[in-house]
This record gives C-alpha cells, sequence and structure tokens, in this order.
C-alpha cells in the first residue's frame, strides 16, 4: 500500500529523509512522552474540573503522537505501522527532550513543564507552518490550534502559582529551578538538521527557534519575576541518556502491549 | 479567555481562592438560542471559561459558550409571584378556558357533543378553547 505521503516521501533526497526522519521520531515522542506523563493525574488532579481538563489536554497530545508516528511509518515505508514505533522500542531508543524525563511531581512541577514544553513546541510548529514537506505542513496547521489552548491553559496556572506568596510560588520556583538545565531541550540539535533547513523542511535552525522561544516567554518570565530557563548544559544530550523517571513510564506505557505483542487489538 | 498578561500580583497570602460555582449556556450552532448546559466550579471567571471549555465544548458540541458567575444571576422562584392560587387562564393567548363550562351547558339541555367529529383535511374549529389542553382551572 503506498500513499500520496509516502510517495512524497520516497522523492526527497536520502539525507532530508534521514533528517525528516529524526524530526517527526522527535516530535512525535515529545508527544507521547507528556502525553502520558500528564495522563498520571487523571482521577487525582486538584478538582474535578481541571482533571478533566487535564486529562483532555493529555488525550490530545496522545492524538498529535499518533499522527506525527503514522506520518513517520509512511515516511519509512518498511511495514511497521504507527504503534510498532510508538511501542516497540528499548527505553534509550526513544528521542523525546529531557524536559520530559522528569517525574510528574506536584501541581506545580506538571504546570511549570508544561509550560515550558508547550511554548516550546509552539515555536517548533512556527518553523513548520511553510514546510516545504506538504504533509507536515497540513498536520502541524490541524495540530497548532489545539496547542493554542494548550498555552492559554498552562498560561493560566503559571501566572496563579507565580502571583501567590507562600506555598503556591514555593513549589512552583523549586520546579522551574528542578527543570531548569533541561528547560531548552526541546531544542537540542537533531542528526541532519542543517539539511532540513537547506531543504525548506524547517524554517530555521533549532537554534533560531530557541532564541524565538526565549523572546516569546521573556515578558512573562519577568512580569512574574520568574527566573528565565538556562542554556542547555549538554545539548548534543538533550534527546539521549533518559532519567530513572522515564523508564519507569515506559514501563507502564508498554506493558499491555509486551504482555501479548502480536495480539490484534 | 486572554492571551493578555496577568494584572499587578495579588495582595501576598496563602489562602486559596474560594471555589465558585458558574452557570454555562452553550450554542450547538450558529442562529440557535443560548441553552444552559450546565455549571462549572472555579476560582475565577478566566478558569471558568477553561472548565466550560473542557467539560462543554471540547467534543465540537458548541460554537459559542456563556459563561456567568451563578451569584449574579437574580433568582425569582416565589410561588405567590409565579403560580397565583386563582384562575388567571384568561391571560393565556386562549383566553378563558371553555371546555368545562361547554360540557356543563350541554348536559343541562341534554344535547351530547356534535358528532363527526372533523373531517380529514378540514380546517380546526375556530371556537374560543384551542389551547386549554395546558392547566385544569378553576
Amino acid at each position: 500500500m503506498t500513499t500520496i505521503r509516502a510517495t512524497l516521501a520516497a522523492g526527497l533526497d536520502p539525507s532530508t529523509r534521514a533528517a525528516l526522519d529524526e524530526l517527526l521520531l522527535s516530535m512525535a515522542d515529545d508527544e507521547f512522552v507528556i502525553g502520558f506523563s500528564d495522563s498520571e493525574w487523571t482521577g487525582i488532579a486538584p478538582l474535578l474540573e481541571e482533571d478533566v481538563a487535564m486529562s483532555s489536554l493529555a488525550q490530545d497530545e496522545l492524538g498529535h503522537a499518533a499522527a506525527l508516528y503514522t506520518l513517520l511509518a509512511e515516511v519509512r515505508a518498511d511495514g511497521r505501522d504507527a504503534d510498532a514505533i510508538a511501542y516497540d522500542r528499548q527505553p534509550d531508543e526513544y528521542r523525546h527532550a529531557r524536559l520530559l524525563d522528569h517525574g510528574r511531581g506536584d501541581w506545580a512541577m506538571t504546570i511549570a513543564r508544561r509550560y515550558l514544553y508547550d511554548t516550546a513546541d509552539g515555536a517548533r510548529l512556527e518553523g513548520l507552518v511553510a514546510s516545504s514537506f506538504s504533509p507536515l505542513r497540513e498536520l502541524v496547521d490541524k495540530i497548532r490550534r489545539e496547542e493554542r489552548y494548550h498555552v492559554m491553559h498552562a498560561t493560566t496556572w503559571l501566572e496563579r502559582l507565580a502571583a501567590r506568596d507562600g506555598e503556591p510560588r514555593e513549589r512552583l520556583l523549586a520546579a522551574l529551578e528542578e527543570l531548569a538545565p533541561d528547560a531548552a531541550t526541546v531544542f537540542a540539535p537533531l542528526a541532519g538538521g542543517e539539511r532540513l533547513v537547506e531543504s525548506g523542511v524547517l524554517s530555521e535552525s533549532m537554534a533560531g527557534l530557541e532564541a524565538r522561544w526565549r523572546a516569546t516567554i521573556t515578558p512573562l518570565f519577568v512580569h512574574l519575576g520568574l527566573p528565565m530557563p538556562q542554556v542547555a548544559v549538554h545539548p548534543d544530550r538533550g534527546r539521549t541518556d533518559h532519567r530513572e523517571p522515564f523508564r519507569w513510564l515506559w514501563n507502564e506505557f508498554t506493558s499491555v502491549r509486551r504482555s501479548d505483542p502480536v495480539a490484534t487489538w | 479567555m486572554t492571551d493578555q498578561l496577568p494584572g499587578d500580583r495579588e495582595s501576598a497570602s496563602d489562602a486559596a481562592p474560594p471555589l465558585e460555582a458558574w452557570e454555562v449556556f452553550r450554542q450547538e450552532k450558529e442562529g440557535d438560542p443560548m441553552r444552559h448546559g450546565g455549571s462549572v466550579m472555579a476560582p475565577d471567571a478566566v478558569l471558568a471559561v477553561h472548565y466550560a471549555r473542557e467539560m462543554y465544548g471540547r467534543r465540537q458540541e458548541s460554537v459559542r459558550l456563556w459563561v456567568v458567575r451563578r451569584a449574579d444571576v437574580h433568582d425569582l422562584s416565589d410561588p405567590d409571584l409565579l403560580q397565583p392560587p386563582l384562575d388567571r387562564s384568561f391571560k393565556k393567548p386562549g383566553g378563558y378556558v371553555m371546555r368545562d363550562k361547554l360540557a356543563a351547558a350541554r348536559k343541562q339541555e341534554g344535547t351530547a357533543k356534535p358528532s363527526g367529529g372533523r373531517r380529514r383535511g378540514a380546517p380546526p374549529p375556530t371556537s374560543g378553547g384551542r389551547s386549554q389542553k395546558s392547566t385544569g382551572a378553576t
């Protein structure tokens, strides 16, 4: 079965296709991991309405991940489907940003991580709105419309936690401090990243997108008196060497699949 | 919902803002009336709108939502004002309730209700008692 999208991907030169593979895998893994992390709040969020909201956001992210894995499966055209890419890998083969490696933590940690990730993801999506690879451009157009709400939700909570002295602000500051070294890892350079820019798949380098991201979040951080995230300490390891909390999460989200790898669901 | 920056930091306080009830009205499609959908609990208007969106809009079942603080709704439920005990059927568009009076008059005259009814396709009777099924009245 050959789709139009697969045909378009097959027409790319091998180095561009390899870089596109890296990009799609990193984006899909980001959405997949934050979706699973945040779904841990289902049933235990601070209030019923927030429980529904956070669970709904988590579902959105898993939906984006599914769409990206499906596109990646067509680009690879090696017979493995989206589920196989999503579930049939060892923890070290995942390429999500280390920002998403931190455990669920408390509510402040979840909000801090969501805010940093959603705004960074927003900057990355901006870099793809005019992508020369039309299947990705069309998908990004849909994803951006949902991510807009995600940023609003995270911003609303960040403002409230930051504005209330005492425990809320202290917990938020502690979470931002823990995440600081990894905050910018969404922009960790990808193998073949320069090919993505040369071929017009991505509008500019990850460093350029990171600068845009920082410019976007600076006014709010200054307004709320929050410390700006630092530059990644080891950008070359921004999407590898995953931490223990992710290994635990991997064990959880692959457990059903591993219980019967050949089952038809 | 707003993308704007928030106001200045609120006064320092550890106390969590109290939750309030907000009523949510939704429009299913353009041109439809706004109908009450339900309510959400939230500490402020911005979060109330977020939660209304999640509870009453996330499945694309609404094209517009209105969110109103329940405390801002003026309630009127006094039965003396809304359900007066005397016959007020003359205030309804159909006028007085005639059915019982007509039945009593026929009984007195010894005549039965006009037989045959109305034929299929014939216009409806135009007597005074059209919309009188609603409330029994005396």
